[in-house]
């Protein structure tokens, strides 16, 4: 069995890796990223996202000379034309820069997606590392608090606080976060469980290490690399589930643009401006597809015997 | 909302609050509603003014239908799938099932359910655009329901089937390397039996515990899909009480979409301890 894994580790290891002298995790998982296309060429594509929903006002201001709540209504339902930069997408019923709204969005998005997967990735660990590693009563309040929220259907419970309350982007994401932390925690528990069996867990205790410096330098670092991939794959799902709860309209409300509440107006305008429809749609599905692309090519750099089981 | 145009005098919202309890402090608010739930009484709409309970019990067959279908076609194409991704493993199968359940599970739900409705609905005028029955048919297991299920039905499994296969990979992988394929396989069984009798049996076990998460895909997506289908269920009558501020329709929705989730978990868990034998239920 374990020859085995061992063997195919090697076959699947490209013969300039093997050539290759080790040089430690993160450099070794560098090394691997850099030759994985498909994986770069996606963190490309979020890079240039992330760095245009920075400059989106810069840009709305200098080159599209829209802001993204400036209505003309003349100029509602214009079809997507290349005559101005503002004209890009069309407009909508209300004669806003489709193409500026979509700016707008992913900064909405982004913001959500990234703030909410740090919110769940910080509960998620202390929780999950805490109880895996101190068991006992802890141990049982947390596995029931994630059974208890894992048996809740989430659209369900994000649509009461919506009717509620007018939920702003940072709240939101909060909210997201703190409901989406069960997977991380669940993977951060089951791994420090088998890990404070080892060795050198039981050298550190006998010479006194304290359970927190233990839990942090010792256990920590061992599980970071594959919740770094479960992060990333977070903001992917919580950028899905923003927009969801956007499109029915309990999210982040109008004026402000974001990528499920355009498609709430688009939908109303099916027949008259179809051309509303794709974009702010496409954008979820890119951004989502490449945060689970990077997330799969981290893996994969950072473990590469995952590869040959998965 | 009218209160602001009409004169309430304080007589009639003291008589309002007394009525609906709202003159109690909230812990004691909290044990009426616990009592009333007890005994199944989730009071009265405030918008439809009939029992909660009548509204929800008239829904909960709409949604199943959507459900149940969603869940047989991602077990009738999920599965093939699956074991075609582990058996070809590395090909270009493998490969495309990968891509396939990547992109299904990035695509947004509902704008897949838009997309659906825009082409084939409004401009290809191929399917209805919503509801159960065309207007003025009325028929619950016929041609025109069949033809209004294929939309929500077909976006929410999508979903699942983005699900399925990854998981089910992994296991025949699991099961394939074990002795007792090799023993099936040596004593000279037909690779099809094989697959069916040793190895798809096997595999299949762990993954009727992936039904949860695949059962709260469609709880979730059925209160997106049936407001963009416009299908009379469970979530679009969460969505209507929603926007109508019906807190006692949502309250109610809301406990009874995650008792049924539960009950579902627990035929998981009984459905698992059955394919199983080694399960023993301490």
């Amino acid at each position: 069995m374990a020859a085995d894994a061992v063997a195919a580790t090697v076959g699947s290891l490209r013969p300039a890796e093997a050539r290759r002298a080790s040089a430690g995790l993160w450099s070794d998982a560098l090394w691997r990223l850099r030759h994985d296309p498909t994986t770069l060429i996606a963190l490309a594509v979020i890079v240039a996202m992330v760095a245009v929903a920075i400059a989106a006002d810069l840009l709305a201001e200098n080159f599209f000379h829209k802001g993204f709540g400036e209505q003309s209504i003349l100029d509602n339902y214009t079809k997507p034309s290349g005559a101005q930069p503002w004209l890009w997408l069309g407009t909508d019923e209300l004669g806003r820069s489709q193409v500026v709204r979509l700016l707008y969005g992913a900064r909405v998005s982004l913001f959500i997606g990234s703030f909410g997967a740090l919110t769940a990735f910080a509960i998620g660990l202390t929780m999950g590392l805490t109880a895996g590693y101190f068991r006992g009563r802890w141990d049982d309040v947390v596995v029931w608090v994630v059974t208890t929220l894992n048996s809740i259907p989430i659209l369900y419970l994000l649509l009461i606080v919506g009717v509620l309350f007018r939920l702003q982007p940072l709240p939101f994401a909060l909210l997201l976060g703190g409901l989406g932390w069960l997977g991380i925690a669940n993977y951060a528990r089951g791994q420090t469980i088998s890990l404070r069996e080892r060795e050198y867990v039981l050298a550190a205790r006998t010479v006194g290490c304290a359970p927190g410096r233990l839990m942090l330098r010792h256990l920590f670092p061992n599980i970071l690399p594959l919740m770094i991939v479960l992060t990333m794959i977070e903001v992917g799902q919580l950028i899905l589930q923003e927009s969801a709860i956007s499109f029915i309209g309990f999210g982040i409300q109008p004026p402000t643009p974001s990528w499920g509440n355009m498609l709430t107006n688009a939908a109303q305008y099916l027949g008259k401006a179809p051309y509303l429809i794709y974009p702010p749609g496409i954008a979820v599905f890119v951004t989502v597809l490449c945060l689970y692309l990077v997330g799969d090519g981290l893996r994969d750099a950072l473990d590469p015997r995952l590869k040959s089981s998965r | 909302m009218l209160a602001g145009q009409y004169d309430v005098t304080p007589e009639d919202r003291e008589g309002l609050r007394h009525s609906l309890g709202l003159d109690q402090p909230l812990p004691l608010q909290f044990v009426a509603w616990l009592w009333q739930i007890a005994h199944l009484d989730f009071g009265k709409s405030f918008y439809f003014n009939r029992p909660v309970l009548d509204l929800i019990t008239e829904r909960i067959p709409n949604s199943l239908q959507i459900s149940m279908l969603a869940l047989l076609i991602t077990v009738l194409v999920g599965v093939p799938l699956g074991v075609v991704a582990a058996l070809r493993r590395g090909r270009i199968e493998d490969h495309a099932i990968r891509v396939l359940s990547v992109v299904g599970h990035a695509i947004p739900q509902f704008w897949l359910g838009l997309i659906f409705v825009l082409t084939l609905g409004v401009q290809a005028r191929f399917f209805p655009i919503g509801s159960m029955n065309a207007v003025g048919v009325d028929c619950g297991l016929c041609w025109d329901r069949f033809w209004h299920l294929v939309g929500p039905v077909t976006v929410i499994s999508i979903a699942g089937i983005a699900n399925l296969p990854r998981i089910l990979r992994t296991e025949v992988l699991e099961v394939i390397s074990q002795d007792y394929v090799r023993t099936a396989r040596s004593k000279g069984l037909r690779e099809r039996s094989v697959i069916a009798a040793h190895i798809l049996r096997n595999a299949l076990i762990p993954v009727v515990t992936l039904f949860g998460a695949i059962l709260l895909v469609f709880f979730n997506g059925s209160l997106i899909i049936e407001r963009v289908f416009n299908w009379p269920g469970l979530g679009r009558l969460t969505f209507d009480a929603a926007v109508t501020k019906d807190y006692p329709v949502v309250q109610a929705s809301f406990l009874i979409s995650s008792v049924l989730l539960i009950l579902s978990y627990l035929l998981r868990d009984i459905a698992y301890a059955w394919v199983d034998p080694r399960v023993k239920v301490r």
